[in-house]
């Protein structure tokens, strides 16, 4: 390119500094999502997954009513390792409880993260999130089950990776749950340990379904009755980390792809723009000599200098960032990190990706323009009087004039008009987004008003007779449908006069439990409505059983099938007395012993709050992130339309228009598409948020209802114009600079 | 009189180089009346009208139009003077393009206290079957004549023109200066026009002859000209 022309980009570039900043923070931020999101992924995917064959994670646990007393020919007969393993509850305080799990070797091995292995009884490895929360530090000493160990170290279990109290559960809560590795020897006295057994199938590739089966075929055969029989599959210790790598993954795609098609439209249109109002200059220098190829290079060269300058700070960047996050989300789960690798290839696509789309669109745009002759060029008169078909077509009789001329300006430029539709469109479905996620997530807790109990026991083996006082019986199995092995729900058999589930239909009014009724989000997954009739497979015999559906309940935390209990034991063939579990709104005196499982609901305000907190910070994020990307389309738009309307307002000025009335007239004209934007923007905040709830639904089976609150609708309504004001505000300068002598003067350069 | 310029000087300053636009300009015109200024390239008729209408500022001198002592007014009495007082024709007829005729005209009317009946300004400029094109669609003397309606629309005191022929054919200026005339004539408003144009003299009250900044000859027209009568 020849050098006169070189010093030119420059110029240009500082003639509108803002706007071209503006540009670069959205390849910027494109860029430095994609690659962060990625690189967390990637390296969370890397980590879980090797510390779970190198830690051996089980495919499956249960418990059994007794030693299981030819292991290694159940283990031949199954393809499967078994290992048993004890478990312990102590109760380091009132609402603090440790879980002892005896150190294995074959599965599930702890792996040190930081201090040393178990060398004695009398030593522990602790989960490390629950250490810091209860200041335990390596070498301290901690008193449990009436015993005294010093930590040796923290570890982290490969089916604890979430350390959840109950698999059911949602929310883990360090200051009052952990875990703890101490020596199988450490156990002894404690006579309420929990024996476990865990395994894992030699064939990686079958069914995990298929395997499972015959295993619990072979235990039947052996005469062993399991309890508590727990899929990996559907652990939510072990899945809920998976949840978030998938989520991650569905997510590094298409908000920065979305973000360099809106960064590529504005840029390809800027320039369009650009290259119009360069006319004169292009077509005096196509006449005297300069070839397409070299004005093409020279025009060219901003958008790629930006590409390559946003793509390159935003990898930068995004590079240093990637460590701290990953800790971050590791933190928040308990995985190994020996340490995080970083892939340049995504840092070659983070910088490539902005170059490849601006450098096509750009070129395609200044080609386009090229294809005319230096005679058309130098006349330059294209833009300045062209009317587009849809200009054409408005009828706006019947408004006012500010009105009109408002909408005309919008209508001037379409894809001018689609950048700011889309653009702000996006900005709130990046808000609302977030807003939903929060409000979907407060719903689920709030919809536990289901539950009116404050513990849930559950039996190792069958009761019958009467509940003791203050407490109701239910019996549940596990189901899943004849198509889908992979599912997994509970039906349940409550009292049909329960007070401690108390359901309502999806109006709010109370339904009675003397029928059977499906939560909504089970409905939904199965496309079940009131009146029909269906089949599952019992988990534990795998025969079919029918139910008729009489209603669906508004509930959100777990997907159940409720029915009385004396019509659940009848199809069951069980003793119409029977029970496997309790529920209650005081601690019953139960013997730990006979117990599988045991539920403190009060232990869950506290891990809501805790959670709320960090889903908090994160729609913080997102909603400075969505301002940030609305401000910069709002403010580039607006100084784009104030460029081109330049005579315009100089004309208003020489006519009498007042600062305020020319303001109004050309920085209020986006209002209206601005609100449109926003407007479509919550239906598809909806959706897209359903679709991502229903893919994580699928991985941790948990179903979010994707709630629009409207109280959030407007926060986020006044986030986006005040977002407005701010670049109206910005753009005021420009409008003012204007001079009437523009008018005066036009047409006769 | 609704003009009085009385030693109107003007200069710009231009990095070190000082060019005096406007050296004591005098001239008056009277209410009802169409003045001419003539002058070449760079006599400052343009600078001189811009100062009349409020659009520019004097070094120094007195501008009153109307009573109205325009080289007093702050900005925002200005704005308010070109709002209620002045209406504009340029060469280059400046219609906002993506605006129809009808809505070109209203931008004015919008502002205006008492706008007259656009239909009725769009018959007065025999425009009124164009109304909803645009000005694409529109040859440069339609064009002119809707920027005559838009500058009009508003009832000004005061019309100015700055080479409203300047950008047409012969048959097409006679034409907008006969509109002009009849404006003059049906709407009673003062016309001042720059032209370098000298024919267009015939047609005017008064005649100013400008050259280097300073009014070098002018006369009152005893004979008046219809328009479709000059010849150049």
């Amino acid at each position: 390119m020849v050098m006169a022309l070189r010093k030119r980009v420059m110029r240009i570039l500082n003639e509108n500094k803002w706007r071209y900043l503006g540009i670069l923070v959205l390849i910027f931020l494109g860029s430095y999502t994609f690659i962060v999101a990625a690189g967390l992924a990637q390296n969370l995917a890397n980590l879980v997954t090797t510390f779970t064959e190198e830690h051996r994670q089980e495919d499956l646990s249960f418990r059994a009513d007794q030693v299981i007393p030819d292991r290694e020919g159940l283990e031949e007969a199954a393809g499967a390792v078994i290992e048993e393993y004890l478990s312990f509850d102590a109760a380091l305080s009132g609402t603090l409880t440790l879980r002892l799990l005896s150190a294995t070797e074959r599965l599930n091995t702890p792996a040190v993260i930081e201090g040393r292995a178990l060398s004695g009884p009398e030593e522990i490895l602790l989960d490390p999130a629950f250490a810091k929360a209860n200041g335990y530090p390596v070498g301290s000493q901690i008193e449990a089950a009436g015993k005294t160990f010093t930590v040796a170290g923290y570890m982290s279990l490969p089916h604890y990776i979430y350390p959840l109290k109950n698999v059911n559960d949602i929310l883990t809560s360090p200051q009052e749950f952990g875990v703890g590795v101490i020596t199988r020897e450490a156990f002894a006295g404690l006579v309420d340990a929990e024996r476990i057994y865990a395994a894992r199938f030699n064939d990686r590739t079958g069914s995990l379904n298929r395997q499972a089966r015959e295993l619990r075929e072979h235990l039947r055969a052996e005469g062993i009755t399991v309890s508590d029989w727990i899929d990996i599959m559907n652990n939510r210790r072990a899945r809920l980390v998976w949840a978030s790598i998938t989520g991650m993954k569905t997510m590094s795609v298409p908000l920065p792809v979305a973000m360099f098609l809106i960064s590529c439209l504005i840029i390809a249109i800027m320039f369009w723009r650009v290259i119009r109002r360069d006319a004169v200059i292009i077509g005096t220098l196509y006449a005297q000599g300069y070839r397409r190829r070299e004005l093409t290079r020279h025009y060219m060269t901003i958008p790629l200098l930006l590409a390559l300058a946003g793509g390159v700070i935003g990898s930068l960047l995004a590079l240093p960032s990637i460590a701290p996050m990953v800790m971050g989300m590791v933190s928040y789960y308990n995985v190994p990190v020996p340490g995080v690798t970083i892939n340049f290839l995504n840092v070659l696509a983070g910088i490539l990706t902005p170059v490849l789309f601006l450098g096509l669109s750009s070129c395609l745009v200044i080609r386009t323009e090229l294809r005319r002759s230096p005679a058309e060029l130098m006349r330059g008169d294209r833009q300045k009087t062209k009317v587009n078909a849809l200009e054409r077509a408005l009828k706006l009789e019947r408004f006012r004039f500010s009105t009109k001329f408002k909408l005309r300006e919008q209508f001037r430029s379409i894809p001018r008009l689609l950048f700011l539709f889309f653009g702000i469109t996006s900005a709130s479905v990046l808000m609302l987004f977030g807003f939903t996620a929060m409000n979907s997530m407060n719903r689920v807790f709030e919809a536990s008003d289901v539950y009116q109990f404050e513990y849930e026991y559950s039996f190792q083996d069958l009761q019958f007779g009467a509940a003791p006082e203050g407490a109701e019986a239910f019996n549940a199995g596990k189901f899943y449908p004849e198509n889908n092995e992979e599912m997994e729900f509970y039906i349940a058999g409550i009292e049909p006069d329960s007070r401690l589930i108390t359901l309502k239909d999806l109006k709010g009014n109370p339904l009675p439990n003397n029928q059977t009724n499906i939560t909504k989000p089970l409905a939904d997954r199965m496309g079940i409505k009131a009146g029909d009739t269906v089949t599952f497979i019992n988990k534990e015999d795998g025969k079919p059983y029918t139910f008729k559906i009489d209603a669906v309940a508004a509930s959100y935390v777990e997907q159940f099938i409720y029915l009385p209990r004396a019509e659940f034991n009848a199809k069951m063939g069980l003793a119409e007395n029977s029970y496997r579990g309790l529920f209650s709104t005081k601690k019953l005196a139960i013997l730990g012993e006979k117990l599988s499982g045991f539920k403190d609901m009060s232990a869950l305000p506290g891990a809501i709050d805790e959670f709320m907190g960090q889903l908090g910070s994160v729609v913080v994020m997102m909603t400075v992130v969505a301002s940030v990307v609305a401000l910069i389309i709002i403010y580039l738009v607006t100084s784009l339309l104030i460029e081109e309307s330049r005579n315009t307002i100089s004309l208003f000025k020489v006519f009498g228009y007042k600062r305020r009335e020319i303001r109004s007239l050309i920085l209020n004209s986006s209002t209206l598409v601005i609100v449109a934007g926003f407007i479509i923007g919550i239906p598809l905040a909806v959706a897209s948020m359903g679709a991502v709830y229903g893919y994580l639904g699928k991985m941790i089976n948990l179903v979010l209802p994707p709630v629009v609150n409207p109280l959030y609708v407007v926060i986020a309504f006044i986030v986006i114009m005040l977002t407005y004001q701010l670049s109206k505000a910005l753009c005021a300068k420009s409008v003012e600079r204007v001079a009437m002598s523009e008018a005066l003067k036009a047409g006769t350069e | 009189m609704l003009i009085e310029v009385s030693g109107l000087k003007k200069s710009y300053t231009t990095g070190t180089v000082k060019t005096e636009v406007l050296k004591g300009v005098d001239l008056k015109l009277g209410k009802g009346e169409i003045g001419v200024i003539l002058g070449p390239s760079g006599s400052g008729k343009s600078t001189l009208m811009n100062i009349i209408g409020g659009v520019d500022r004097a070094d120094s001198g007195r501008v009153t139009v109307d009573g109205t002592e325009v080289t007093r007014l702050s900005d925002e009495e200005l704005t308010e003077y070109r709002r209620a007082e002045i209406g504009f024709v340029f060469q280059f007829y400046n219609l906002i393009p993506n605006l129809t005729v009808g809505e070109n005209i209203e931008v004015v009317a919008n502002i205006s206290k008492s706008p007259l009946n656009i239909g009725a300004v769009l018959q007065a400029v025999e425009m009124q079957e164009k109304k909803d094109r645009f000005p694409r669609e529109l040859s440069g003397g339609e064009q002119q004549r809707i920027a005559i309606a838009r500058a009009i629309v508003k009832n000004p005191k005061l019309l100015l023109g700055d080479e409203p022929t300047g950008a047409l054919d012969y048959q097409t200026s006679r034409s907008i200066l006969r509109l002009l005339q009849q404006v003059n004539k049906e709407f009673g408003t003062t016309i001042l026009l720059i032209t370098h144009n000298t024919a267009i003299a015939a047609m005017a009250n008064r005649v100013f002859k400008l050259r280097s900044g300073k009014i070098v000859e002018e006369w009152v027209n005893q004979e008046v000209v219809p328009a479709e009568r000059i010849e150049w």
